[in-house]
C-alpha cells in the first residue's frame, strides 16, 4: 500500500515538475534529474558498455530533455518518454561514432575484445552478469540491453536501430549464448 | 516431426523462436519433447532463461559524480534562436556568412572610430554605468526568454542566428546575450563581466570538444579568430579614442557575438 502511494506520488510530482521544467523551472528540472537521472544512467553506461561514456550521455540526454520538455505532450508516461528520448541519443551517439572509425574496425575491435574475455585465464573470479553485459560486442549489448534489461520489444528495437525484426532476434540470442559462456566460466 | 527426430542442432535453432513464444503447436510440441530426453539442450533453455530473468532485476546504476553540475552549466546558457532548416541543410554551416559578419563587424568598427573621430573631436560623453548581469536580465524579461527551434535531431544547429526565428517562451529565464548596455562607460568593469562569462563559456567548449564533430569545432573556432580579430581592432581604435561611446558600443557588440557563439558551442549535442 505504502508503495503503491509512493508510486502514486512520484507520478504527480513528475507531472507537476514536467509542466514547471517546460516553462521554465530549473529547479523543477533539476528534481525530474534527480528521480530519473540513475535509470537513464543505467541505460546509457550499459548500453555504451562504458560508465564513463554513460555519464557523458546521461548529461546529453538531460540537455536534450531540457530542449525538448516543451514539445512533451504527456500522451505517455514522461518516464517512458524520457527512456525513448536517452535510446534515440545513445543510438545517434553510437552512429556517429560509427561513422568516424569504420563499422568494420568496430566490429573487429568488438570481436577481439570479446576473444580477449572469453580466453581469459580460469583463475580469474568469474564474471558478474553487469560486467559480462558491458564486454559483449557492440550490436549484440544494445539489443540485450534493450530487449532483456529494458524491455523493449524487437519490433520497437528494429525501428530504433534501423535493423530488421529478424536481425534483433538474431543479435539477442548471441548476445545470451555469449553472457551463457562468460557466466558458466 | 517427433521428439526423436529433432537433433540438438535443431533446437538451437528453434530455441530463439521457442523463447518468443512464436512457433507453431507442432514444432513447440518438437522442442518440448526434444527438451524431455535431453539434459544439454535442457540446461542451455534454463541457463538463458536464468540471464534474461537476472537482466530484467539488475538494479539502477549510480553515477559516480555529481553530474547535474555540467547538465545546468548547458542548459543555463541562453537559447541562441536558430533559423528553422532542413536536415540536410543543418550540418553544412556557410562559412561566408560567418566571415561576412564578422567582416562587417570590422568594417563598422573602422567607420565608426573615422566618424567618431570627426564628430566629437574627442570630447568626452558621460555614459551611465552599466548595471550587474541579474539585475538587467530581470529588467529586460521582456527581451530574454528565447526558445530553440528544434533541431528534431543530432543536426549541427547554424552559428549565425536570425532575429526573424525568435520565440517568446514565458519565464524560460535565460540570461540576456548581450551582458551589458551598449552605454557601459566603465570599461573595465565590462570587460570583467565579459571576461568572467567568456573563460566560463570557454572552459565549458574545451571540455566538450572531444565531444563534438571536428568539422563543427573547425568552424567554431575560425569564427573565434574572426570575433578575436575583431575584438583586437575596436580596442586598438577605442585605445586612440577612449571617449568614443559609438566605439565602446562597437566592442560591446562584438563581445556579444563572442559570448553568443560559444554559448551556441557549449549548448551543442554531442558528437553532431
Amino acid at each position: 500500500m505504502a508503495a503503491v502511494s509512493n508510486v502514486v506520488r512520484v507520478a504527480m510530482d513528475d507531472s507537476t515538475d514536467v509542466a514547471l521544467a517546460a516553462a521554465g523551472d530549473r529547479q523543477a528540472f533539476e528534481r525530474l534529474y534527480q528521480t530519473h537521472a540513475n535509470r537513464v544512467f543505467s541505460l546509457c553506461a550499459r548500453m555504451s558498455g562504458s560508465r564513463t561514456k554513460g555519464e557523458e550521455l546521461t548529461q546529453d540526454v538531460f540537455v536534450r530533455t531540457w530542449e525538448k520538455l516543451p514539445q512533451f505532450r504527456g500522451e505517455s508516461a514522461f518516464s517512458t518518454w524520457l527512456h525513448r528520448l536517452a535510446v534515440n541519443v545513445v543510438l545517434n551517439a553510437r552512429k556517429t561514432e560509427g561513422k568516424q572509425a569504420s563499422r568494420t574496425e568496430q566490429n573487429d575491435e568488438d570481436e577481439e575484445r570479446w576473444d580477449q574475455v572469453a580466453r581469459a585465464p580460469m583463475h580469474i573470479e568469474r564474471m558478474d552478469l553487469a560486467d559480462a553485459i558491458s564486454k559483449l560486442p557492440a550490436g549484440a549489448r544494445k539489443v540485450f540491453v534493450l530487449h532483456d534489461v529494458e524491455g523493449f520489444k524487437h519490433e520497437e528495437i528494429a525501428e530504433m536501430m534501423g535493423i530488421t525484426s529478424g536481425g534483433s532476434k538474431a543479435q539477442l540470442h548471441r548476445a545470451r549464448l555469449l553472457l551463457r559462456e562468460a557466466l558458466e566460466r | 516431426m517427433t521428439s526423436s527426430n529433432m537433433t540438438c542442432e535443431a533446437f538451437d535453432t528453434a530455441l530463439p523462436d521457442y523463447l518468443e513464444g512464436t512457433l507453431d503447436d507442432s514444432r513447440r510440441a518438437s522442442v518440448e519433447r526434444h527438451l524431455s530426453e535431453c539434459v544439454r539442450c535442457t540446461s542451455l533453455l534454463r541457463d538463458i532463461e536464468n540471464i534474461s530473468k537476472q537482466a530484467a532485476a539488475l538494479p539502477d546504476m549510480v553515477p559516480s559524480r555529481d553530474l547535474w553540475q555540467g547538465i545546468e552549466a548547458r542548459i543555463a546558457a541562453p537559447v541562441i534562436p536558430l533559423a528553422a532548416r532542413p536536415e540536410r541543410q543543418r550540418r553544412v554551416v556557410p562559412a561566408w556568412m560567418g566571415v561576412a559578419a564578422a567582416a562587417l563587424v570590422v568594417s563598422t568598427a573602422g567607420i565608426t572610430y573615422t566618424l567618431t573621430a570627426r564628430s566629437f573631436g574627442g570630447a568626452q560623453t558621460r555614459i551611465a554605468p552599466i548595471a550587474p548581469r541579474d539585475t538587467q536580465a530581470q529588467a529586460n524579461t521582456s527581451e530574454t526568454p528565447t526558445s530553440p527551434v528544434d533541431n528534431g535531431g543530432a543536426g549541427t544547429p547554424p552559428v549565425a542566428a536570425t532575429n526573424s526565428a525568435k520565440t517568446t517562451v514565458p519565464d524560460r529565464t535565460l540570461p540576456p546575450v548581450s551582458l551589458v548596455k551598449a552605454t557601459a562607460t566603465d570599461r573595465e568593469h565590462s570587460d570583467q563581466v565579459y571576461g568572467r562569462e567568456i573563460d566560463m563559456l570557454q572552459n565549458i567548449v574545451s571540455q566538450r570538444r572531444t565531444q563534438l564533430d571536428s568539422s563543427t569545432v573547425a568552424i567554431i573556432e575560425k569564427n573565434l579568430k574572426i570575433i578575436d580579430r575583431a575584438i583586437e581592432q575596436s580596442r586598438a581604435a577605442l585605445a586612440k579614442d577612449p571617449a568614443s561611446r559609438m566605439l565602446d558600443q562597437q566592442l560591446t557588440h562584438a563581445l556579444d557575438k563572442k559570448v553568443e557563439l560559444l554559448r551556441t558551442a557549449a549548448m551543442l549535442p554531442a558528437n553532431t
